[in-house]
């Protein structure tokens, strides 16, 4: 458990993570609280690694779950091995013929299989999945479910019932609580409107394209060969490309790939001939590409000298 | 500081951001875990708890800084103008009250060693006696400033900083510190002065944005259309945008409720291999279900330019919920300006459909004739999935209303929906022919206003649409 806020951005930035105070701030709330955190904002800006680094400072295991429509509460919870269980029944016939072998009536008989129930509704035929193994878990996890807004609002109501009291029930087995309360990480990329009820229950943190003082230290720690100078320029050059209206702006990530790229490259300093052949690093788009190529003397004006 | 959230989540409120009971205890919650001491977590804290949506975040971002003054910003002022010996001073001063165990006015002890947070605190007690809820005019800042450093007794003030100033001098400090240290202090004194005017100026304004936001949202939602200015239109396109959403919504989730439908053998059988031939997964084949066809027909004769405008953004942004969308405007030339639909983005394609659509917009608006020429040409592709929105005031100019022609259309479709932006008291007074098309229609509504019009709207996807059609 975290003492302060400043613990939790030390953390983060010892993880290779650098955590605005306001990401740290609702971290530590969520610790302290006890609430889900739903993260939106656009692909790329580190929303599913916010998960990661917590597991990983905390020293919780992550359990991811990864949301897409058709998604219901068979795959998130948990299966029941069907086919195993007839394997089992069928290799068991004989053992089965035994234990019925001297029932005097048939409702006797079926009092004596009845009575194996146990056998045959057990954890051995069960395969948990994500929700499940979260609840099931001996220690403290953190549980990502990611891209909540791909999966129908259905799943979403199932969802809000498990996160609110951290049990479910099996009926085969019964009622099941958490031994331990997970740290729930929801993210989402607002493909759809999320319910109110999800929304009222999470903390809620949008996370955007970092400012350029934050981008800059991500790249240093990121890509720590590159120069100051070079990151810089790549900086403001990544801005400016955000800035153009395109169908998909360069994210964090994009930049993180195009300044390795730019290392690998060994290059000293952008140049117009560089930067468009490193360009598809970047932007993604047949038609942005043509954008910004179109716009490249711009976005190389007055950058930061090499 | 628990009241202060309070009220501050009641403006949220009002600015139609919408905050449950539960919410606002989470926010009273984490701020009492996070403290004050800092006001970007203490604001992060507000914001996580409170704020869901991003188009929410300005509005919040907002009333915020009306709401808790930056003391940093404040502090740094203060910071400036002391210079860089200010802590040691501090130290030092501290020291002395320590040691001398000097008897001390409370408002002096704040003035010495206050954080920003608790000289807030005792400026907003003060402001309650001082009846600052009785603000209303720019005029009055000065009085209830003045009234409230008269809750302060400033006198008691001065006494002990004269008392202070002994002490020191007896301790043989050099006239150079002393006269330091008394800048020091003088200047705590004129920062405390500067925060109380800073928060009657600071509520005033508070007050200010309060009335003008709920005047802004009322009266524009009840204002007849025809009667917006370029800005007010301006404003209502976010209100209609919200709209949107809601019906897009709406729709959506009622597309994909239908979980119903005959078994579908073929993948039924597939997984009841895996269990020896035995069906244990059933699978139900989808049914598919045709999402409906619009057509929109709008007058845009400067008489309804505005209700015309609204009515085109909704249509725009509702598109991908039909499966298809077409768009006719008229004055009494009828053209199809679906094509700017489908690629320009929403503000060119209402401002091509109202201003650069081939119809003559000098002419008098003639539904007639306009609702002939549709027949003539577009009949064919009319079906029963198809449901045609009007929106006109029929006024006709005395023109022939050849309702016939709508009759042949309602024949051919699944029906006909007229939205008028005129007031039902005039429907067949004067040029109005509404009650010769009326009988051909089946959903009619008065859409006078945004209000009106976000009914209208709402009551066709709850009913009209409901099953499909």
């Amino acid at each position: 458990m975290f003492q302060s806020v400043e613990e939790v951005q030390q953390r983060f930035r010892d993880a290779r993570y650098i955590a605005t105070r306001r990401i740290s701030t609702v971290v530590y709330l969520a610790a302290r609280m006890g609430r889900p955190v739903l993260i939106e904002g656009p692909a790329g800006v580190g929303k599913t690694e916010l998960a990661k680094t917590l597991s990983e400072i905390s020293s919780r295991p992550l359990i991811r779950m990864q949301c897409y429509e058709g998604l219901d509460e068979g795959k998130a919870l948990y299966e029941w091995k069907y086919a195993k269980q007839l394997l089992y029944t069928q290799l068991l016939r004989d053992r089965i013929g035994e234990l019925v072998a001297n029932a005097p009536s048939l409702p006797d008989a079926v009092d004596k299989i009845a009575g194996q129930d146990d056998a045959f509704f057990s954890f051995r035929f069960l395969s948990p999945r994500p929700l499940l193994s979260a609840i099931l878990a001996d220690e403290p996890t953190v549980l990502l479910v990611d891209e909540i807004d791909k999966a129908e609002p259905e799943f979403e109501a199932f969802l809000l019932e498990v996160l609110s009291d951290f049990q479910v029930s099996v009926p085969e087995l019964g009622t099941i609580r958490a031994r331990h309360i997970p740290w729930v990480v929801l993210t989402s990329n607002n493909a759809r409107e999320l319910s109110d009820g999800l929304k009222r229950r999470c903390l809620h943190l949008f996370i955007d394209f970092p400012a350029p003082a934050e981008e800059l230290a991500i790249i240093r720690l990121k890509v720590p060969e590159m120069s100051d100078k070079l990151a810089e320029a790549v900086v403001a050059a990544v801005g400016k490309i955000r800035a153009m209206d395109l169908r998909k702006p360069p994210s964090v990530s994009e930049s993180l790939d195009w300044a390795r790229s730019l290392v690998i490259l060994n290059a000293k300093q952008l140049n117009a001939e560089l930067v468009e052949s490193t360009l598809t690093m970047l932007v993604k788009y047949e038609k942005d590409l043509e954008r910004v190529k179109g716009a490249l003397d711009k976005v190389l004006a007055d950058l930061p000298p090499a | 500081m628990e009241e202060r959230i309070l009220e501050f989540i009641g403006d949220l409120r009002r600015a139609e951001v919408r905050i449950s009971p539960s919410e606002a205890l989470d926010a009273l919650g984490a701020t009492s875990e996070i403290g004050l001491e800092d006001r970007e977590t203490f604001k992060a804290a507000l914001a996580s708890t409170l704020v869901k949506e991003a188009r929410d975040a300005p509005t919040f971002e907002r009333i915020f800084n009306l709401y808790f003054l930056d003391l940093e910003a404040l502090g740094e002022g203060l910071q400036k103008a002391l210079g860089p010996e200010d802590p040691k001073m501090q130290e030092m001063l501290e020291q002395l009250a320590n040691e001398e165990n000097l008897d001390l006015d409370d408002m002096t002890e704040l003035l010495l060693r206050g954080q920003g947070s608790e000289m807030e605190m005792a400026i907003r007690s003060g402001s309650q006696n001082a009846g600052l809820e009785r603000l209303m005019y720019f005029l009055q800042v000065g009085y209830f400033s003045r009234r409230i450093s008269d809750q302060f007794d400033w006198s008691a003030m001065e006494r002990d900083l004269e008392k202070i100033m002994q002490m020191l001098e007896a301790k043989g400090l050099d006239p150079g510190q002393l006269a330091r240290i008394r800048n020091y202090m003088e200047l705590r004194l004129e920062a405390f002065r500067r925060m109380i005017r800073q928060h009657v100026e600071r509520e005033l304004e508070r007050r200010a944005w309060r009335q003008g936001e709920k005047l802004t949202r009322e009266v524009l939602a009840d204002k007849p259309l025809f009667a917006l200015s370029p800005d007010e239109v301006a404003q209502m396109k976010t209100v209609v945008a919200r709209l949107a959403r809601k019906i897009k919504d709406a729709l959506a989730l009622r597309q994909r409720q239908e979980q119903r439908g005959r078994i579908d053998a073929r993948r039924t059988i597939r997984k009841s291999l895996q269990y020896g031939g035995v069906p244990m997964e059933v699978f139900l084949r989808r049914r598919h279900r045709e999402k409906p066809k619009l057509i929109t027909i709008c007058d845009v004769s400067d008489s309804v330019r505005n209700a015309s405008r609204f009515m085109l953004q909704l249509v725009w942004s509702l598109q991908e919920c039909f499966s298809r969308v077409q768009s006719y405007v008229f004055v009494s030339e009828i053209a199809e300006v679906s094509q700017a639909f489908a690629t320009l983005p929403v503000e060119r394609a209402i401002e091509w459909a109202l201003k650069g659509a081939p119809v003559d917009f000098h002419c008098r608006s003639d539904f007639g004739y306009a609702f002939n020429r549709f027949v003539q040409t577009e009949l064919d592709t009319l079906d029963r999935r198809t449901t045609v929105m009007i929106l006109g005031d029929a006024r006709n100019n005395y023109n022939d209303p050849q309702a016939w022609a709508l009759r042949m259309i309602r024949e051919r479709v699944r029906g006909i929906i007229w939205l008028n932006p005129e007031g039902q008291w005039g429907w067949g007074i004067g040029d109005s022919v509404m009650p010769l098309y009326a009988p051909h229609c089946n959903f009619i509504r008065e859409c006078r206003t945004i209000a009106q019009l976000g009914e209208a709207v709402d009551s066709l996807v709850h009913q009209w649409w409901r099953r499909g059609r």
